[in-house]
């Protein structure tokens, strides 16, 4: 059409295009920060099967469904799973990380307050699934 | 030529998000202690300031398109494809 002007899209395209790089950049900058592992984390090996979880710590002792750390420590989980897809939540942490059988993920927190706190599985992976749950126990540091 | 503007366009796109990627990604050395559930607690509030900003904007922007184009509006002209025996 004659003396119709388009620059307004041209402006709604610039502003869309915009706020998605910055919505993407701000995510990924997110991401990046939440997965660096801090030095002298400690290792926890979780391996997820039907259904409940086990925990392997550093100096091989192993727990099930109780998860025992301490305050103001990191802790890098590397999480496996015997059977099929599990996912291990702490939920009050925001930790979750998908167990999917034949590779290691990893997730990392630290916990910053003494409590108890829930554990649960987080993808469907059959009958007691409901019930595949565990407690995380933040204790005060032991040195 | 708009093909070809197109292709680098895309080309660029994927050359330049590993750069990106590789440029800013953490590297070696040790993270810092962060409190995971600011941050992606931050993140999602930030997000949804973003969605519900751009949703009332775009909501009132179709709110006002319907009321002011209307046919019953004092303003309204007739288009092109319309006929003009208003």
């Amino acid at each position: 059409m004659s003396g119709h002007s388009n620059w307004p899209e041209w402006i709604y395209v610039a502003v869309v295009i915009a706020l998605m790089a910055w919505v993407g950049a701000e995510a990924w900058n997110a991401e990046r920060i939440i997965e660096h592992i801090p030095e002298g984390a400690e290792v926890i090996k979780v391996t997820g099967q039907q259904w409940f979880w086990t925990f392997e710590y550093e100096d091989g002792t192993k727990t099930i469904g109780d998860l025992y750390v301490e305050v103001g420590k990191a802790y890098k989980f590397e999480i496996r799973s015997k059977d099929v897809i599990h996912s291990f939540n702490i939920h009050d942490y925001v930790v979750l990380m998908d167990a999917v059988p034949g590779r290691v993920n990893t997730v990392w927190f630290a916990p910053d307050a003494v409590g108890e706190h829930d554990i649960q599985c987080r993808e469907y992976c059959g009958l007691i699934h409901y019930n595949m749950r565990g407690t995380l126990h933040v204790e005060e540091p032991s040195t | 030529m708009e093909r070809i503007v197109g292709l680098f366009l895309v080309l660029a796109v994927l050359v330049m998000i590993p750069a990106i990627d590789l440029a800013f990604a953490a590297g070696d050395e040790p993270g810092e202690y962060v409190d995971r559930r600011v941050i992606i607690w931050n993140l999602f509030f930030r997000m949804m300031t973003v969605a519900f900003t751009v949703g009332a904007v775009v909501a009132g922007t179709l709110i006002w398109l319907v009321w002011r184009f209307r046919e019953s509006h004092p303003k309204a002209k007739p288009t092109a494809y319309e006929g003009t025996d208003w």
